[in-house]
């Protein structure tokens, strides 16, 4: 039986579907999120049966969040649309690429395997042979290339700043920035070490899980949940820090939540997610440690625009810090673009099942980029970073970066 | 039942992606911000007036019953197919069409969204003055076919005020259109009088050119608490007798205050009996001039605390609660009852203290919100359907604040409409003959009663 709990708390005001992306792009109420509640309530009640066709319509949602941010009257849709989306993975199977996702994801040592041969093909195959290649809508030739060796085995595990110093951090490197980012790692330890902070990386951390958790595997999900919160919690640590939008709602949100449907005790869960900070929240907070360390003005400002991510706004609450953050930096000029706090359409998986929608919402967001100017477009989240970067055109001039690179590339020289 | 031969038909002249039969689809679009839901038999999505007529030609011929929808926002039932048929949403007929500033008038189709208009008009200078609360999601569609209305329409009027010019499909399919760009236009009847209010009952309407205003210089915002009730009636009478009409002038009583302020923490007091959002617009000289004087009046009525916003964006914090206010209703019960009778403004005092007194009688959780500048009052009632006895009660509640505002002068709805919610209450609000007039019109429009049918009669 389904817990539809939350359905019950839904006045049906449709205020929901003013935020919503994908009812923004297809105007159908079916997929709005108050057309969701009210058939997981109808589901529920018995009123309407599973079918793999219903789990198409749960498929269309990008868990962006901004439909609870949205509604005055509190609904939770998160956890309600999950248990429905494992209900019916339960029963009618999730896709092969889903399951393979699942797989890896809770196999560190396969998914680094996977990883080096995809570098393989990514590198030396694909560079020679396919320019023009696409998967769904996306350019094969702007997705990024794979760290060579994975940031994670690059790293010492303790790394020590230059004098005193004022605390540690434990450093959360999410999959990204472990197989592919692994400029933003730098940039996190750099910034990091400047301020003063020793960086510790634990070798036993793995995926963060929230695919998983999403598309309600939470069975799948629970042994990277318990490990991560094992070898996360120093008790000696200033903070744990995560520079993916995605990890930090994990670790923020939905480890408590899963663990209280998986019927654990939660209470590990909520200490973690205390010391949990993004990265450019950590800086914004702490900006007088940094500050010293900028260069300043130089000639030419830098221009820098931003994209929200729905996963730190929406599930981290963290709303118009990174922007004040940017502001902040001598040698940069910040120009909001009118749609910063819109999703972008990527959405983990839902860009591979929904590759035209993805399209549509992110060609928008691309334009309201471009129109201000920007060299830079800031934004703490791969799967935004890989997404918009990967719907530019070759002529596009703006670059995708992580705001930590921005403040990176701003430390003087002599650092 | 749809016949199997009807949506054949139907097939023929619309994409068939764009007609929906499966159960999911059906049942998403068997509610809307009402409590009772219908089933249609199948959904359609037209992007062109032409597949609206073509739908409408096969609806009738075969008897099918039509419902259009928005974004099935309304409060009053309006968009349930009570009797099964076609839901025909105009939700992918979202262009807007042309906007011509030195004309005055924007033209568009009925699926635009309200905010969408706004933004499109704004960095020209100009607005559309119908704001309802839902004013983000809403279509100008379900706008018209409600005569919405909003905070602002205290100074600006209603929807009604704003249509020049309607393109309507009829129940057989034919296509009229009625009225034109022009500001003053009299050959003929007034669209706006037929089809504004008309609950989708007379036709569709597939596009409309709607008169647009220049955006006024200046806005003041300021939130009056009152310890007292009566004194934001009080308020809002002297300062409308005396005659300054500001743009809006919004009441909330002290329950609806502690739940905004449970849900969003947005910083009102929460020990005081009502608030008035007052907000003044127009040149940059006068706001200030009659700002000064609201205030003046709402310190005679025993106003406990006056702030004024001087920015936009505090504007816009004073405003946020209030246009949440619906959803955070839903909050205290898993139903909640939004009724907008509507009295004349000298009348809200009598009006308030009626609703409290009839709440208390049927013990009743009650609170009292709305647009208090042209007494169209919000009574809302926050129960649970479940509980048969309370169910009663409510029903002699409601009745009876529906008496009172009829004793008082007023009328059954003030904007949120008659759809299912209030059909049987009309015979409290219009006699005999008046109904039979509209029944005529009705009859004569659409003989055979497949536009929305079971509703508003
Ligand atoms: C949170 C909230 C706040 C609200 N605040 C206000 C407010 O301040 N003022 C106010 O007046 N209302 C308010 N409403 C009610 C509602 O939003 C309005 O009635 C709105 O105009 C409905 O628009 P819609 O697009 O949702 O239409 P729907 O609900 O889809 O339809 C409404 C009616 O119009 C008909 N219809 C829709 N489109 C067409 C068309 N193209 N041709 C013919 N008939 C059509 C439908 O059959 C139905 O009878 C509020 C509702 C909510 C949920």
């Amino acid at each position: 039986m389904l817990n539809a709990n939350e359905a019950y708390n839904c006045g049906r005001c449709g205020l929901c579907l003013t935020t919503c992306p994908v009812y923004r792009q297809e105007f159908d109420e079916t997929v709005s999120p108050r057309s969701k509640v009210q058939l997981a309530r109808l589901v529920a009640e018995g009123r309407l049966a599973q079918s793999p066709q219903l789990m198409e319509v749960f498929s269309m949602c990008i868990n962006c969040g901004n439909c609870t941010a949205a509604c005055p009257a509190g609904v939770l849709h998160g956890p309600l649309f999950m248990r429905l989306r494992s209900l019916l993975g339960d029963q009618f199977g999730h896709s092969w690429t889903m399951r393979l996702l699942f797989h890896l994801l809770t196999h560190e040592q396969q998914l680094l395997l996977s990883a080096r041969i995809a570098r393989f093909g990514r590198n030396v195959i694909f560079e020679k042979l396919a320019a023009d290649l696409m998967i769904g809508t996306i350019k094969l030739k702007n997705t990024p290339h794979m760290n060579r060796e994975p940031f994670r085995a690059q790293m010492p595990p303790v790394i020590n700043p230059e004098g005193a110093v004022k605390g540690t951090i434990v450093y959360f490197v999410g999959c990204a920035t472990n197989l592919t980012f692994g400029s933003i790692g730098w940039a996190v330890v750099q910034v990091l070490t400047t301020m003063g902070f020793r960086v510790v990386v634990p070798k036993d951390q793995v995926c963060c899980a929230l695919p998983l958790i999403m598309h309600g595997a939470l069975e799948k999900a629970r042994e990277n949940i318990l490990t991560n919160i094992r070898v996360l919690g120093d008790p000696d640590s200033t903070a744990i820090i995560v520079d993916c939008a995605t990890c930090g709602s994990a670790l923020r949100k939905e480890y408590k939540q899963a663990l209280g449907e998986l019927g654990h005790a939660t209470r590990a869960a909520e200490s973690l997610a205390r010391k949990v900070f993004d990265i450019s929240e950590f800086v914004y907070q702490h900006f007088d440690l940094i500050a010293p360390y900028l260069i300043n003005t130089p000639e030419q400002p830098e221009t820098v625009t931003y994209h929200s991510p729905c996963h730190l706004r929406n599930a981290q609450g963290i709303k118009g810090i990174v922007e004040q953050m940017l502001s902040r930096l001598p040698g940069v000029k910040y120009v909001p673009s009118k749609d910063s706090e819109s999703c972008c359409g990527a959405g983990g998986s839902f860009c591979l099942e929904h590759p035209d929608i993805t399209k549509a919402i992110a060609g928008e967001k691309i334009r309201n980029a471009k129109a201000t100017g920007a060299s830079f477009w800031a934004t703490g989240c791969p799967g935004c970073n890989l997404n918009l970067s990967a719907n530019l055109e070759a002529a596009d001039e703006i670059r995708v970066v992580h705001p930590i690179q921005v403040v990176a590339r701003l430390l003087r020289k002599d650092q | 039942m749809i016949s199997n031969k009807t949506l054949s038909k139907l097939r023929k002249v619309l994409d068939p992606g764009r007609i929906k039969t499966d159960a999911i689809s059906r049942s998403a679009h068997s509610f809307d911000g009402y409590v009772v839901e219908g089933v249609p038999d199948a959904v359609v999505f037209p992007t062109k007036t032409e597949e609206v007529s073509k739908i409408m030609e096969i609806a009738s011929m075969d008897r099918v019953p039509v419902t259009a929808r928005g974004a099935g926002t309304n409060l009053s039932g309006g968009s349930i197919p009570l009797k099964g048929g076609l839901v025909l949403c105009l939700t992918q007929m979202n262009k807007i069409v042309e906007i011509a500033p030195a004309d005055r008038y924007a033209i568009v189709e009925p699926g635009v969204v309200n905010a969408d208009l706004q933004q499109a008009l704004s960095p020209l200078n100009f607005f559309f003055p119908p704001d309802p609360s839902s004013y983000s999601v809403s279509t100008i569609g379900g706008n018209i076919a409600e005569d919405a209305g909003g905070p602002r329409c205290l100074k600006y009027g209603v929807t009604h005020d704003y249509i020049l010019g309607l393109e309507v499909v009829l129940s057989s399919g034919k296509i009229i259109r009625l009225g034109s760009r022009n500001v003053k236009d009299v050959t003929g009847y007034r669209p706006a009088g037929l089809f504004c209010g008309s609950e989708g009952t007379l036709g569709i309407v597939t596009e409309a050119t709607l008169k647009i205003v220049p955006m006024p210089k200046a806005r003041r915002t300021a939130m009056i608490c009152y310890a007292d009730l009566d004194d934001t009636a009080k308020t809002v009478v002297s300062v409308i007798g005396v005659g300054i009409i500001p743009a809006a002038m919004e009441l909330m009583d002290n329950t609806v205050i502690n739940l905004i302020e449970d849900a969003m923490q947005i910083g009102l007091p929460r020990d005081v009996e009502g608030i008035l959002l007052v907000d003044v617009d127009g040149a940059e000289e006068s706001v200030d001039k009659e700002l000064a004087q609201i205030v003046e009046f709402a310190r005679a009525n025993n106003a406990k605390e006056i702030k004024v916003a001087n920015t936009s964006a505090e504007s816009d914090a004073l405003w946020k609660g209030r246009r949440s206010v619906y959803g955070v209703l839903n909050r205290l019960s898993p139903t909640t009852i939004v009724e907008d009778a509507t009295v004349p403004v000298s009348k809200i005092p009598a009006m308030i203290r009626g609703c409290r007194g009839i709440a208390h009688k049927h013990s009743i959780t009650l609170s009292i919100l709305g647009h208090a500048g042209d007494g169209n009052l919000h009574p809302c009632i926050n129960t649970d359907t479940r509980d048969k006895s309370e169910a009663h009660r409510v029903e002699e509640a409601i009745k009876e604040i529906f008496q009172l505002a009829i004793d008082l002068g007023g009328c059954l709805s003030g904007e949120h409409g008659i759809g299912l919610a209030k059909s049987p209450f009309l015979p409290m609000g219009m006699d005999t003959d008046s109904r039979e007039f509209l029944s005529i019109i009705k009859k004569a429009i659409d003989p055979c009663n497949i536009l929305n049918p079971g509703k508003f009669a």
